[in-house]
């Protein structure tokens, strides 16, 4: 014992956990990596040795004697503990007492009885360490958990180091009282390996230094003390707020000494290796000691000295780090540039993992590399680039080790595919179809598919937190585990302490850990991202209904029996933050606009009458005191759930926010702490920095749940914003999602970011999507047909000059300025002429509307300006001839009555050119002679063509092109009843060829419907475009046709569109939806359609394929058939095959920056035109 | 290429309602092939033959007009030695609207009436216009020895 207390020595070596006799002899000789002598080791242990001289260890030592057999696989423990330990009197005389108390021996048995069960040695062990002889103390213990913190600590700091024993008690809560509990066995420090290194000399001299001579490491004199260091740097990063400058501050103090044994500076360390090593002694991770290898015989300033540097981590290595990680959490929100806290952070680990290349340390245990071979196949793009980049960082490390792993390298616009999104939905997606299934609760008025089952099973242990065994013995994905070193350098055993193998490292962070780095997931809800027409909505009522919380079911049992003790109100419970009431029975949901109702039907068609209050809460309708009617105390009459829209969280928050955010004052939905809340489409808040998603992280909750197709939309950033509102410890903290995800991801160290993603998503989203199979080969949801046509357009002659004009002239534009370079700045101006091309295709008026909507509003402002289409006289013509042709509309006025007779007799007869009976589309000449419409346009091509004069094939007079008129017949119009009865009273009406249907879609468009009219009489259809003001072109054509339709664009307000939506689902005839791309791009249910009609292609196939969806999602019952309408030879056609060449654009994953997107657009462009 | 069903309607018509004097069978292979035959016009130096033809439907008819000669030798100013016919419904007046029966309706027609103002066999045109009796006797006498069935052999 006294050995160990007297170990001054310089020549003493000490380790962890070494019992007595060892340590005497304990010193080390350090030979050389390439040649014999061994020195003894210098002492290094300062702060160590100081505490050693200490009473009343022995006493302690040998208290284990008296301690109970439980605690026998401790006790070796403490008598570590205590040798190595500085033990304060105090602590010892409580160790002492503690002793003596437990004389009396800690009852297994009537401890198992109280709890009921049978405990582990181990278990009972803690508790009986911690609670000492108080079984009761114990009791609660185990039964509120609170000993499995104690496990999770088994090893504690000293209280020596007063952050250290902070970051304890805010790890331990209140059972750090108990001062013997800080009295765990961790070593100062331990040896993990040694390198060679060159120095240099800073003084000459004779015998100066020679092979074998023990040399010290120290930083700088001037150093200050470390604390006030970090201080100052976070005061001068937080003042300058450049991280720049305090790294260029930084810079000049990276040198590290090295000294003989008095102290006295023999030279400095190569600038490559201090860089490093003065990071890892600033921080106190390591402690190097040093023997000469080589130096000259006469030594003179600047020559090259070889050391060998041996390495111990440091014990407040292990536990340093944990407060200021804390700090980090609270201090370093929505910070985007780097803090001090960071910087430090990052080169703590940079200089980890360059410490454990040098020394050669290999992870005995990590989940990257296995995870890497994984993926090899899908990311092997993705692993060229990092290793590409990975060589740079390594490079730039060892020329500053400033130079950070977030700073871009280069700018090479790699194109990335969908492959990426793929691989971090991959783990989560991996859907276990054995997974158990729950049944919802009896008030749930639907069924549920199996896999839906699935999910609730999965919500309800979420939100239970009845966790998966296999997922509570995984290691924490970004830990690394290493072993200790047995053997030194030199090939000596060394000793090993009890207990402490393997040491735990995230090579992410720079953090060290000696327990086991558990993967732990506090949040009690999450993420279900199906693919849309999944039914999430539905699966979530089912949560609704199957778990409710304690508050609720008695409330539910109290209002059926009443005048129970239970029934008493109780003071509503006041939750941590001030001013919140519990509102224990409400769900909350917060939706789009114009989701509200869907929400709210939903609701109704999914529960038994009378089983579930909801209410929505919205615009005039929210003058409910949500605060009274939620609260506990009137939990029989709460409502289970409040439909509320973004916007609504969004004003609440805007009002509280202005009032100093007290929420107190408010009665709305911050004023409650709810039992659920549920932001559905909640890519909503994917940007961090909106004021919704800000409002949104602030709605208080138990569970929070996320509902979304698309978790990512385009940024790896959209997914934080999703694990911030679900408050995922320590995701939800920017900085360090950033310094973990963001960066690596955008220094191209792509495998290390979607490791950590797939992480963070594993346990977090259950994802499904429609194209997953069951095991047995059926699709998960079994979706009617359906079938996509491309309708190939014909432009007419005036549409074609129009295009043809715009053509000429963008490509002209383009090659000028690819020519001149200055592509990138004329980029609006060629957009928009592109644009204005592709509506062109649609319909040459939009060309010279003002008012066009298009998804590229910023190049539509710019268009008419920089395209100078406006004050052109050349097109303005062209459109002129055009419009000549399309405005004059014939009218039945015109003719006379019998004219009409004759025609409408004529039409039942067949054609007489292609003999079809009736006419196709029955079209009279001047003459009043009838054929089909394309019969006769095709007679009329066929005789122009072979220049003869076009006649009429019946009565040869010459034909006037202009002069055809389309037979309308008004039978078929929507008021079929009278059809039968007024028989022959058939009206018909004479349209000129080519006005009605205006542009060469629209007339394709109309027919199309005219024949689906004749062939299903009721069925409904979607049209959608992306051009507003083409869904304004198209209107006309079909009140014309008198056909009946309905309109839903962005301009209109929530109540206008849930109007026109129930309208459209609730209608039994013919009718059509004009919907515009961007409004029908969100959780619209079209299901009742059953056509749609793509009017303009979009950029990535994926847009058109989402609306789409909208019709051919879950609950469309019979086969869709999609139209895409797109004219031929033109850019639409080669925007078929860009589509095509890139399924999925990497600018839609927001992996390019503007440029590069540019970039990415003009390469289009060039397609397009080429 | 499929059969347009104006084709189609048209066989259907001629086989269920055939025109007095005329009769158009298509061949088995090849349903744009015709073979005709149409008696001559009676009052005429063509009465009681029965000439052959060939009738064939291009790829765009009715768009242009079906092709059509004479198998049989016949002595007509409208009608070449090759049987080539000069009929303006074949040519430039030709119309979608009209059919195989109107044409060879209209061929008959031709037989009745000959035209030596728009030859076709400038030689029998010419015959037929300086002596018209001598070519009635030589169209007559081409009937009997070409287009009378038991002479047919002869051809």
């Amino acid at each position: 014992m006294a050995n160990a207390g007297s170990q001054e020595p310089p020549s003493k070596r000490r380790r962890f956990f070494s019992d007595a006799d060892e340590e005497i002899h304990t010193s080390l000789l350090v030979p050389l990596s390439f040649s014999s002598p061994t020195v003894p080791r210098a002492r290094f242990f300062e702060n160590a040795v100081d505490r050693h001289d200490q009473p009343g260890r022995a006493i302690a030592a040998s208290s284990p004697s008296a301690l109970p057999v439980a605690r026998a696989p401790l006790s070796e423990q403490d008598v570590a503990s205590s040798l190595n330990r500085l033990a304060s009197p105090q602590t010892a005389v409580s160790a002492l007492s503690e002793s003596a108390s437990t004389s009396t021996p800690f009852d297994q048995t009537t401890f198992e009885s109280f709890v009921g069960e049978k405990i582990g040695a181990d278990v009972l062990e803690i508790l009986v360490e911690t609670c000492g002889n108080d079984i009761e103390r114990a009791v609660n213990m185990y039964l509120d958990g609170t000993w499995k913190i104690k496990r999770k600590f088994p090893t504690l700091p000293t209280p020596n180091r007063l952050s250290a024993s902070i970051a304890v008690s805010r790890q331990q809560g209140n059972l750090t009282i108990r001062p013997h509990d800080s009295f765990r066995p961790v070593p100062e420090s331990r040896y993990i390996g040694a390198f060679g290194v060159e120095g240099w000399a800073t003084r000459s001299g004779h015998n100066l230094l020679k092979h074998g001579d023990v040399i010290k490491i120290e930083r700088q004199k001037i150093q200050p003390p470390k604390a006030p260091a970090t201080k100052g740097q976070a005061k001068l990063g937080g003042a300058q707020s450049t991280p720049r400058m305090s790294s260029a501050a930084r810079r000049v103090d990276v040198i590290v000494r090295f000294t003989d044994a008095t102290g006295q500076e023999l030279g400095r360390l190569a600038k490559d290796t201090a860089n490093w090593v003065s990071t890892l002694m600033d921080q106190r991770i390591c402690k190097f000691e040093g023997t000469c290898v080589y130096a000259p015989e006469r030594l003179r300033t600047n020559d090259t000295v070889f050391l060998q540097l041996k390495v111990s981590l440091l014990r407040s290595a292990f536990f340093g780090r944990k407060l200021q990680t804390a700090d980090n959490r609270t201090t370093g929100l929505f910070q985007e540039t780097e803090t001090s806290e960071e910087k430090e952070l990052r080169l703590r680990q940079v200089a980890l993992v360059r410490l454990f290349q040098e020394i050669g340390l290999v992870p005995s245990r990590g989940n990257a590399a296995a995870a890497k071979d994984q993926r090899q196949g899908l990311l092997t793009a993705a692993e060229l680039a990092e290793n590409k980049a990975r060589e740079k960082t390594k490079s730039s490390e060892k020329d500053n080790p400033e130079s950070s792993p977030h700073e871009d390298e280069d700018e090479d616009g790699e194109e990335l595919e969908q492959d990426q999104l793929d691989s971090l939905y991959k783990k989560a997606q991996s859907f276990d179809f054995n997974t158990p299934e729950a049944e919802p609760a009896e008030t749930f008025a639907m069924t549920l598919r199996r896999y839906q089952k699935q999910s609730l099973h999965w919500m309800l242990a979420k939100e239970k937190d009845e966790r998966n065994e296999d997922r509570e013995l995984s290691m924490h994905p970004l830990w690394e585990e290493y072993a200790w070193p047995t053997k030194d350098y030199n090939d000596k055993e060394l000793s090993q302490v009890a207990h402490h193998p393997t040491f735990y490292v995230n090579p992410y962070s720079g953090d060290l850990s000696l327990d086991f780095p558990r993967q732990e997931q506090h949040c009690l809800g999450g993420v279900l991202a199906d693919e849309m027409g999944l039914g999430k909505t539905i699966q979530m009522l089912s949560l609704v209904h199957s778990h409710r919380s304690q508050a609720a079911i008695r409330a539910k049992e109290s209002s059926s029996s009443v005048g129970s003790v239970n029934n008493l109100p109780r003071l509503p419970s006041v939750s941590s933050s001030v001013g919140v009431s519990d509102a224990p029975c409400t769900t909350l949901v917060v939706a789009p606009m114009s989701l509200l109702a869907q929400w709210q039907s939903e609701t109704e068609n999914a529960s038994k009458e009378g089983t579930l209050k909801s209410m929505v809460y919205y615009g005039s309708d929210k003058n409910a005191d949500l605060l009274t009617s939620c609260c506990e105390a009137n939990a029989a009459n709460a409502p289970d759930l409040i439909i509320t829209s973004y916007g609504t969280v969004l004003s609440e928050f805007s009002q509280i926010a202005s009032k100093n955010r007290d929420r107190g004052g408010s009665r709305g939905i911050f004023a409650l702490n709810f039992f659920r809340v549920i932001l559905d489409e909640a890519h909503s808040i994917k940007n961090r920095q909106s004021k919704t998603a800000r409002a949104c992280y602030e709605i208080a909750a138990k569970h929070r749940w996320v509902l979304t197709g698309t978790p990512i939309v385009n940024k790896l950033e959209d997914l934080f914003s999703l694990v911030r509102f679900l408050r995922v410890e320590p995701w939800n903290n920017f900085s360090f999602w950033r310094t973990f995800i963001t960066v690596p991801f955008e220094s191209k160290d792509f495998m290390r970011a979607l490791d950590v993603v797939q992480t963070v998503l594993e346990p977090l989203v259950m994802r499904r999507t429609k194209d997953m199979k069951t095991p047995d080969g059926q699709p998960l949801v079994a979706l009617p047909p359906k079938r996509i046509e491309i309708v190939n357009i014909e432009l007419s002659e005036t549409e074609r000059a129009v295009y043809d004009y715009i053509f000429t002239r963008a490509k002209r534009t383009f090659n000028a300025n690819v020519e001149a370079g200055t592509v990138m700045k004329a980029f609006t101006s060629i957009f928009a002429q592109i644009l204005r091309l592709r509506q062109s295709c649609c319909h040459p008026i939009l060309v010279r509307n003002q008012e066009v909507v298009a998804d590229e509003e910023v190049a539509n402002a710019a268009a008419d300006a920089a395209a100078g289409f406006a004050d052109d006289m050349d097109l303005s013509s062209l459109i002129e001839r055009f419009t000549a042709t399309t405005d004059d509309i014939a009218d039945s006025n015109a003719f006379g009555a019998h004219v009409l007779g004759q025609i409408r007799d004529e039409a039942v007869n067949e054609c007489p050119i292609c003999a079809e009976e009736p006419m196709i589309d029955q079209t009279v000449t001047g003459c009043w002679h009838s054929a089909c419409k394309n019969c006769l346009l095709h007679y009329i091509k066929h005789e122009t063509d072979h220049h003869n004069v076009p006649r009429c094939f019946n009565c040869r007079e010459v034909i006037n092109s202009r002069d055809l008129f389309q037979v309308v017949r008004h039978d078929d119009d929507d008021d079929d009843k009278h059809r039968g009865c007024l028989g022959k009273e058939i009206r018909i009406s004479l349209q000129r060829l080519g006005t009605s249907d205006s542009s060469a879609k629209v007339v394709s468009l109309i027919e199309r419907l005219r024949d689906l009219r004749r062939e299903s009489p009721t069925m409904k259809s979607v049209v959608f475009s992306q051009f507003t003001s083409f869904l304004s072109l198209i209107e006309p054509a079909l009140a014309r046709a008198k056909m009946h339709f309905l309109r839903l664009d962005g301009s209109m307000a929530q109540k206008a569109r849930a109007a026109v939506l129930n309208e459209f689902r609730e209608s039994k005839k013919f009718t059509i939806l004009l919907i515009s791309l961007k409004a029908g791009g969100v959780g619209l249910n079209l299901t009742s359609a059953k056509r749609v009609f793509m009017m303009d292609p979009w950029w990535s196939f994926a847009i058109e394929a989402q609306a789409i969806d909208r019709v051919h999602r879950m609950g469309q019952e019979d086969e869709v058939k999609v139209y895409r309408f797109i004219v031929k030879d033109s850019v639409e056609e080669r925007m078929l095959k860009i589509q095509d060449r890139k399924k999925f654009i990497a600018t839609s994953l927001g992996m390019m920056s503007d440029e590069e997107k540019k970039l990415q657009r003009i390469e289009d462009i060039r397609d397009l035109l080429s | 290429m499929a059969l347009p069903k104006r084709i189609i309607k048209e066989t259907e018509r001629l086989m269920n309602e055939p025109v007095p004097g005329i009769s158009a069978i298509p061949h088995e292979e090849n349903l744009r092939y015709f073979d005709v035959e149409i008696h001559g016009p009676s009052q005429s130096p063509y009465q009681d033959g029965i000439f052959k033809l060939e009738l064939f439907l291009p790829d765009d008819y009715p768009m242009t007009p079906p092709k059509i000669r004479f198998l049989t030798k016949i002595f007509h100013p409208n009608v070449d030695k090759l049987g080539r016919i000069c009929l303006d419904v074949l040519k430039n007046n030709w119309s979608p609207a009209l059919q195989i029966r109107t044409i060879l309706l209209s061929i008959q027609a031709l037989l009745g009436a000959p035209n030596p103002d728009d030859p076709l066999a400038p030689d029998v045109a010419k015959t037929w216009k300086e002596d018209e009796q001598a070519a009635i006797a030589t169209a007559t006498e081409w009937t009997k020895k070409y287009a009378t069935p038991t002479n047919q052999t002869d051809q």
